[in-house]
């Protein structure tokens, strides 16, 4: 077999389905051997058992593997050539890590005796890509292609999950050797490590710690993070949640660990959450975090982050993020589907047994009263109300994903969400241009489900050469941009610390024409919508389009994204803006400088 | 404070590059480096000298711990330890020098390398002071052509075989 082929061979017996990738003279071989394999392993009803997606710009791949796995929970697989291919790739790769997504990235690579000279598209990759990925390799053994591809899907699934980068010069891909089926690298300390993690059983002692803390708790809270749908462990924080009465915020990444129906769901905390989620917060008297890091986009202020836990619980995978930013009084790092189970077996056994039902309507008292709210009677469409009606045909089971702004924290905000890997959002990068791409990926993912990409003016900019290859490929995505002509978070922050001064935000000017720019890349459904009293029933018609389907939204260009928790400051801080009731009086603290990030 | 953390490296491409990169891109200067083979020719061993609060270092060697091909960590700050640093140092003389020189590094213990006047090179090996205490003394005899120090090495006093991460970064609380 050529060094192609057993790459290709490795895909297939990693269960890949889906290749999103772009060719290039480092990666021909490769792309080769992927047609010659699907010629001749096609499927009986014609199709390829490995389809190769093309997008338009590498980083469309990127975010299309990202999208894939997110929805999947499968490693996303993208494939790009050398050079520009891989530099482009740089942002989905980073995106990745810091959301800790499963993804095996491969890069041609210059011929191993080219490397060095400057080539015609040289880079270089594992300098570049180990600083924001899990791993890189660079193969330049050949001998040693097949055990490092299988590895790199080891490594991208297991502990926190990750993306993993393997870039293989072009002589390698077109070695001639045998395939041996099976084989890894040692990675003697990383394995090791693992173990260790594995191997960590919550212990009876640990149990007992636990629940004499539940005990003690009057007001538990729990503050589910994406590690949470990363470790299958949704059902299981459910039970935890359920079985002992216990409400449940979860950050931006676990939207969906809770279902937000639920009545002790109080949906999303931190600088855009809900009002009543960040008054549990500050309420609670004993936090359970769950997969969560206490990022800044959560604890602004980590000194002043739930005031009044006397106790704060965290279960995570990665030892570097106990303690990291707020120290913790019990901690368990472990398999948290097997580690939640335990714990709950535990408190069977000990018939664990409190009601919190003070709490439970302190809860209900918080999310009445502090409900969120926006101005329902202006003449201008206000985007609250363009994701409440979206929501309404999508019932909390369609597939949301977001560009980075605005647009993103509403769509947060007002969907619902009944299971996890349905909200794919580029949470930690913040990275613009996300949601189309990561869109086109979860329908290959999720073929049957809708899936709907909510996106703002600027972040369909920046990947908007990707509409083309949603209709390429016959996707039904439904793409929705919230136009408010211009960066609309860059302007709240300018309005709110800049003394109003719109430096490069502002958009009015611009010519662009949306609808224009969905019809010319094949989009049958394009509609521009401009009227209040039109919403339901475009929403309807666009909802219901058999295919892809385009809708821009003229939006109030001056909503705002409420409530707000500025960055560096604490929850009490947090203003609600004109139309959620704050439970204190308006703050007019100010971020310090270095703080506004 | 002063930690000095011993890593031992599986040898694999970038591997170096991905590990000192950790420490800028966290926010951390290398104060010094040393990295040489081990009896295992797959495996570098690496020393670290990097300042900071002991919460952050801890933070910084589970961050540390996360690279793939980081075998062990050590912080040799956290117990007893041995830390040596080597100097060669190079002076330009007078004959006037040459005694308190010789004197200076028979001292200390040093070993002359090179005795002649326009290139007098002597090497020391010692404790982190007395390497610096050497090197300022020394610098002030002559004029001063070049100081090459090695960076400290460092191992643990008497049988510790646990890695220090594993002990103080324990996976439950």
């Amino acid at each position: 077999m050529t060094g192609a082929e057993i790459i290709v061979q490795v895909l297939a017996d990693e269960k890949v389905e889906t290749i999103f990738g772009y060719s290039g003279g480092a990666i021909l071989p490769t792309f080769d051997a992927v047609f010659r394999f699907n010629d001749q392993h096609r499927r009986a009803d014609g199709k390829s058992p490995i389809p190769l997606i093309v997008p338009a710009n590498e980083q469309g791949a990127g975010f299309m593997a990202a999208g894939y796995a997110r929805a999947s929970g499968q490693v996303g697989v993208a494939m790009v050539t050398s050079g520009p291919g891989a530099t482009n790739m740089v942002t989905p790769v980073r995106d990745s890590m810091a959301d800790s997504v499963p993804m095996v990235v491969i890069c041609g690579q210059v011929p191993t005796h080219a490397i060095g000279t400057d080539a015609f598209q040289e880079a270089p990759v594992a300098a570049i890509m180990g600083a924001v990925s899990k791993h890189v390799f660079l193969v330049t053994d050949a001998g040693r292609l097949e055990a490092t591809l299988r590895t790199a899907f080891e490594l991208a699934r297991t502990g926190r999950p990750g993306p993993v980068v393997v870039d293989i010069p072009k002589d390698v891909q077109n070695y001639e050797g045998t395939f041996a089926g099976h084989g890894q690298l040692p990675l003697t300390g990383y394995r090791h490590r693992l173990q260790a993690v594995v191997e960590n059983k919550l212990t009876d002692e640990a149990c007992e710690r636990f629940f004499t803390m539940l005990a003690e708790s009057e007001r538990p809270l729990i503050y589910a993070g994406g590690g949470v749908i990363n470790a299958n462990a949704t059902r299981d924080m459910r039970h935890l949640a359920s079985d002992y009465g216990i409400p449940v915020t979860t950050t931006l990444m676990a939207l969906g660990a809770s279902d937000t129906t639920h009545p002790l769901s109080l949906h999303m905390l931190g600088m855009h959450g809900t009002a009543f989620a960040n008054y549990a917060v500050e309420d609670c008297d004993f936090l359970i975090a769950i997969g969560a890091r206490f990022d800044d986009r959560v604890a602004g202020d980590p000194a002043r982050f739930a005031p009044n836990a006397k106790n704060i619980a965290h279960f995570d995978v990665d030892v570097s993020e106990v303690s990291k930013v707020k120290s913790v009084n019990w901690h368990h790092v472990g398999v948290l589907k097997r580690d939640l189970a335990d714990l709950l077996a535990f408190g069977k056994r000990i018939r664990f047994n409190k009601q919190f039902s003070k709490w439970h309507e302190h809860i209900a008292e918080l999310k009445h009263k502090h409900a969120m709210n926006y101005d329902r009677d202006s003449e201008l469409i206000q985007p609250y109300a363009v994701i409440e009606e979206i929501n309404r045909l999508a019932g909390g089971e369609a597939i949301i994903t977001t560009g980075v702004g605005q647009h993103q924290m509403w769509a947060a905000q007002y969907f619902d969400f009944k299971g996890p890997r349905l909200w794919l959002t580029s949470g930690s990068m913040g990275t613009m241009g996300f949601g189309l791409p990561a869109a086109i990926g979860a329908q290959f993912a999720q073929p049957s489900r809708l899936v709907i990409d909510i996106d703002g003016d600027g972040s369909m900019r920046m990947n908007i050469g990707e509409l083309e290859t949603a209709t390429t490929y016959g996707l039904p995505v439904k793409v929705v941009v919230l136009n408010n002509y211009g960066d609309g978070m860059v302007r709240q922050w300018q309005k709110l610390y800049y003394k109003g001064r719109m430096s490069g935000s502002d958009k009015s000017l611009h010519r662009k024409d949306f609808v224009k720019a969905a019809q010319a890349d094949g989009f049958e459904f394009a509609t521009k919508l401009d009227r209040k009293e039109n919403l339901p029933q475009t929403i309807k018609a666009f909802i219901e389009f058999d295919g892809p389907a385009f809708l821009e939204i003229i939006i109030d260009p001056d909503a705002g994204v409420y409530p707000m928790v500025g960055p560096g400051l604490s929850y009490d801080q947090m203003i609600t803006g004109d139309w959620i009731e704050s439970r204190v009086a308006p703050s007019d603290d100010q971020p310090g400088t270095s703080e506004m990030f | 404070m002063r930690h000095v953390i011993s890593v031992l490296l599986q040898n694999e491409v970038g591997a170096l590059t991905r590990m000192t990169g950790l420490f800028s891109s966290r926010g951390y200067n290398i104060d010094s480096l040393n990295v040489a083979p081990t009896d295992d020719p797959g495996v570098s061993r690496v020393t670290v000298v990097v300042s900071g609060s002991d919460a952050a270092i801890a933070q910084l060697n589970t961050q540390l711990a996360k690279l793939v091909d980081v075998l062990n960590i050590h912080d040799m700050t956290l117990g007893e330890h041995f830390e040596r640093e080597l100097v060669i140092v190079k002076l330009k003389i007078n004959a006037d020098g040459l005694t308190t020189i010789t004197a200076l590094a028979a001292d200390f213990g040093a070993d002359i390398l090179d005795d002649s006047l326009d290139s007098f090179t002597i090497q020391l090996i010692g404790r982190i002071a007395e390497v610096d205490a050497f090197v300022d003394t020394a610098s002030g005899i002559g004029k001063l052509q070049a100081v090459a120090r090695g960076g400290s090495v460092a191992v643990s006093k008497g049988e510790v075989t646990l890695s220090s991460y594993a002990k103080h970064h324990r996976l439950t609380g």
